[in-house]
């Protein structure tokens, strides 16, 4: 008969038996390499403890980089967020007809994943120089729109491109919280007297704006880490920080092998306060939706 | 004014029906700027695809792109390294998700967040990391070798892919009561291979299917991880041919694109193939 | 067994040629020590570059033993150096064994000791002027500046650098990579100083530079870099490349769209590329035996295939061993008669100059 000893051991064994692969899996290809980034980013060559690694990350190019970077990812999350919403609102809440909204959500779920190089493709195929909507703006419309300035590689050109994925995202979050309006609010604030656009402004966007804020901390999250689209698009033409770190990856252009830990934390610091930004406004917007 | 004359000049307003109609316009002109912008760029790409042949629309891209060696070897490779990325994932998630919901309800925060770490941080950050950490003069030297960079590689694929595994399979439970069917399980003598292999995994097929769908989408498109590990998949192939060729890549991007439709349209199949029905209490 | 007879055929060529190999092993063992690595790992070798599909394929078939591991095609001169710099101690598949680079980028890769010396055995029939003494580096091949026009986008053809900087040039211009790291962009930068009366150093580096800017601000280029695919699809319809390349595009694309490669009318530039083994090569016998190939009636005749003009070209010739069928396919020779071939120290000087102040000068401005 095993003492009750025994019995707790291999109890708890058992208990623990199941997650001890997951938890082992996440340590050492989760947990491990981000410790060793964040412990990198501090290290000087000599090896020794120094601030002067991450110092430089406040270097002219490096500084550039990372604001471009911002910016980018801001204004795709901007425009994304906005538009989306707007879409998403016109299709719940504007009148149209109800079988539209499944195959609307439907589609944005497929465009959300249709990032990285193929979407790159999809765009230089339609608004390049060659491109379908390019040609026929130029022999239906006689509108050359590449000699009046406008060009697919270029910080707006990206933007632009971001939006594909950034809109069917915020489409995708933001639907359940537009579904989450109740009737009632609307046809309360009607028969008080309130137009739509007063019901809007003080009634819905103040309900929404967690789930608003906090996605677009997401989209911010999600722009700021991307890389393949830019290099399928813009090549290293646009020097985004994520750019810079796949350059020093694979060789040290940046003439300091520990540069790239400092990169790789400083983004990590970026996309975690995002992150933190939307898991807690998604939290206060849950409320509303119980 | 006061409230009291507010109320006063209060009318009813005309029903609901009538006051949508004015923001209709509005909403129609959101909506078909939804469906233009969309629609747009696969329409474009599809067009362009078409076009290898002057003056003429046909499948020459496609016909290329299909015999192309290159292209053969690498999404092969991909489709092995995603097989590879599934099962591992859900070796890893499918015990991890049932032992939270039976045993460990204590840990669940813990393991939600460790899903959430693939998301926050970006893919070109978890890259470096392997490489420096498991580069030839670590404890783990995984990049000394083909094998081991394989290995490395369908790692990476897993740890982007987790995420989704866990919430598909987490989904997939949540709609079982796992904690009645393991007890009764157990009470008629089943031994745990018997309750996960006979019991839950028929009833979770659809979230697994759908688990392994998305895997398979992610490590199909994946640039980053194949790129900086120098390996030959189908990510970094497709970069090369936007570079070096001129309707390939459109054409690429088609098939990528029917793909993922597919991979949607199958895990819909599924779920109408499959149906299950929520647990009664 | 026909590789046995062209090995004793070289290994007998070799007796009668040179005196001195820089290894001392024989033919047999170095194919018995590439046996025993199974594999070569190259680097940026596409496969439409001088016609390296056709070399490497001869490669495999001459040795099936070997696996031919093909690193990121699309790098540079600089990204080579760097990719045996990040792999020192690392014996996996990352690490290149032998290396392609531009004539200036030999010595500094011999000077940092990333490279292995090597005499192949057809090494004295190499032009003096393209090998290092030592048997570090040795010229392969070589080419001509030139510009390629996307014929169904730009309507006025350019005949030389100065009218690319014509406004109805928009948006068109591109170099084929980052001017710091590859060879082909900074040749490209000596060849517009060179045709604004530079000489091949520092001054043509300078006036180079120069020139990038006024075409920087004028609009006309574009920082993305330049391939087949983007001179086709239409972001870069000018692109200043190598002549063999511009022409192995036009052919790949077959009209659709049509290609014009025109040699710039004043000066005309010549470029050489060497071949190294790395120093810390995992395979180095396979890396001989590859060095071998591409030095062998074979490997050149694969050149030439792909319009490079070869180191060997002259013997063969005498030789009788090029059919007359490839060398009228071989690009217009009149430019190949008045170029300039920038000696090391040139090109050295052109491209510290270009490297260090490329940002400041263009790169800054670029978005």
């Amino acid at each position: 008969m095993a003492t009750t000893r025994g019995a707790y051991i291999s109890r708890t064994a058992a208990n623990w038996a199941g997650v001890v692969p997951f938890l082992a899996f996440a340590a050492i290809f989760l947990l491990l390499p981000t410790v060793n980034i964040v412990l990198g980013a501090f290290r000087g060559p000599d090896g020794g403890f120094t601030l002067a690694t991450m110092a430089k990350l406040f270097e002219p190019r490096l500084m550039n980089s990372f604001w471009l970077s911002i910016r980018v990812s801001f204004f795709s999350a901007a425009l994304g967020a906005l538009l989306g919403f707007l879409v998403a609102a016109a299709i719940i809440h504007g009148g149209l007809p109800k079988y539209l909204r499944a195959p609307m959500v439907t589609f944005s779920g497929v465009a959300a994943n249709f990032a990285g190089v193929p979407l790159a493709f999809a765009f230089i195929a339609t608004l390049g120089r060659l491109g379908l909507v390019t040609v026929i703006l130029r022999e239906w419309f006689g509108i050359n729109i590449y000699a009046s300035g406008f060009n697919l590689i270029s910080f707006w050109g990206l933007v632009f491109v971001y939006l594909y994925f950034q809109m069917s995202l915020m489409i995708l979050i933001i639907t359940p919280a537009l579904e989450g309006l109740r009737r009632e609010w609307d046809e309360a604030a009607q028969s008080l007297g309130a137009t739509s656009l007063q019901y809007w402004r003080m009634v819905a966007i103040p309900v929404l704006l967690p789930s608003l804020l906090g996605t677009f901390a997401l989209l911010f999250a999600n722009s700021f880490g991307a890389i393949a689209t830019a290099q399928a698009l813009t090549g290293s033409s646009q020097s985004l920080i994520t750019v810079q770190l796949f350059a020093q990856i694979r060789g040290d252009v940046l003439q300091d092998p520990n540069l790239g830990y400092a990169i790789a934390f400083g983004m990590i610091v970026i996309t975690a306060v995002a992150n933190a930004i939307y898991i807690v406004l998604r939290t206060r917007a849950e409320k509303w939706q119980k | 004014m006061t409230d009291q004359a507010a109320l006063n000049t209060m009318t009813v307003t005309d029903t609901p029906k009538a006051r949508r109609s004015v923001g209709s316009i509005f909403s129609w002109v959101m909506f078909a700027f939804g469906v233009i912008y969309f629609a747009l760029p696969l329409i474009g790409m599809i067009e362009f695809s078409l076009r290898k042949r002057r003056d003429a629309y046909s499948f020459d891209a496609y016909t290329t792109v299909l015999g192309d060696p290159q292209f053969q070897a690498t999404f092969g490779y991909s489709l092995m390294m995603s097989l590879v990325t599934i099962v591992l994932g859900m070796a890893l998630v499918l015990p991890a998700a049932i032992w939270v919901r039976i045993r460990l309800p204590k840990m669940r925060p813990v393991i939600e967040f460790i899903t959430l770490l693939p998301l926050v941080i970006p893919v070109i950050v978890i890259a470096f990391g392997y490489l420096r950490m498991f580069n030839t003069s670590s404890f783990l030297p995984m990049t000394g070798s083909v094998t081991g960079t394989n290995i490395l590689l369908a790692f990476g694929y897993a740890t982007l892919a987790l995420p989704y595994m866990y919430r598909a399979i987490d989904n997939g439970l949540r709609t079982l009561d796992v904690q009645t069917l393991t007890e009764a399980a157990q009470i008629l003598g089943a031994s745990w291979f018997t309750i996960i292999f006979r019991i839950m995994l028929p009833n979770i097929f659809t979230a697994l299917l759908s688990g392994a769908f998305l895997t398979f989408s992610i490590v199909l498109g994946e640039y980053v991880f194949a790129a900086l590990l120098d390996r030959p998949a189908f990510g970094p192939y497709m970069v090369w041919t936007g570079g070096n060729r001129a309707y390939e890549p459109a054409a690429l991007a088609v098939i990528a694109f029917t793909i993922t439709w597919g991979c949607m349209g199958l895990i819909q199949l599924a779920g109408r193939l499959f149906p299950h029905t929520r647990a009664k209490r | 067994m026909k590789f046995m007879t062209l090995l004793t055929g070289s290994v007998s060529v070799a007796a009668i040629l040179s005196a001195s190999l820089a290894s001392a092993q024989s033919m047999d063992e170095i194919i018995e020590g590439a046996r025993a690595e199974g594999m070569l790992t190259t680097i940026a070798l596409p496969h439409d570059w001088c016609n390296y599909g056709g070399i490497i394929a001869s490669f495999k078939e001459k040795y099936p033993f070997l696996e031919v591991n093909e690193l990121n095609p699309d790098a540079g001169s600089a990204d080579e150096l760097e990719a045996i710099r990040a792999n020192i101690g690392n014996t996996g598949p990352q690490a290149p064994d032998v290396l392609d680079v531009g004539l200036s980028f030999g010595p500094a890769a011999a000077a940092e000791g990333l490279i292995q010396p090597y005499k192949v055995s057809t090494w004295d029939q190499i032009p003096e002027a393209i090998k290092d003494p030592e048997g570090m580096w040795y010229g392969a091949y070589y080419g001509v500046m030139a510009l390629g026009v996307n014929t169904d986008i730009i309507d006025t053809l350019p005949t030389d650098w100065e009218d690319l900087l014509s406004p109805e040039y928009a948006n068109a211009v591109a170099l084929t990579g980052d001017p710091r790291a590859s060879n082909q962009a900074i040749l490209a930068i000596l060849s517009a100083g060179m045709s604004r009366g530079g000489e091949p150093g520092a001054e043509s580096a300078e006036l180079g530079l120069e020139f990038f800017a006024e075409l920087n601000a004028a609009g006309n280029f574009v920082p993305v870099t330049a391939a087949s695919g983007t001179i086709a699809q239409g972001q870069t319809p000018i692109v200043a490349a190598w002549d063999y390349n511009l022409l192995a595009w036009r052919d790949s694309l077959d009209g659709n769209p049509p290609i014009e490669v025109i040699i710039p009318s004043g000066a005309s530039l010549a470029g050489v590329y060497v071949q190294a083994i790395s120093a810390h090569a995992p395979h180095p016998n396979a890396a001989k035996l590859w060095m071998e190939h591409i030095f062998s009636d074979e490997g050149q005749l694969g050149y030439l295939e792909g319009y490079c003009s070869v180191a060997r070209q002259v013997p063969m010739n005498e030789a009788g061993t090029i059919p007359q069928d490839l060398l009228d396919r071989l690009p217009d020779q009149e430019p190949y008669g008045r170029a300039v071939f920038p000696t090391v120290e040139q090109q050295g000087a052109n491209s510290e100059v270009v490297t260090a102040q490329w940002d400041a000068v263009v790169g800054a401005a670029v978005q």
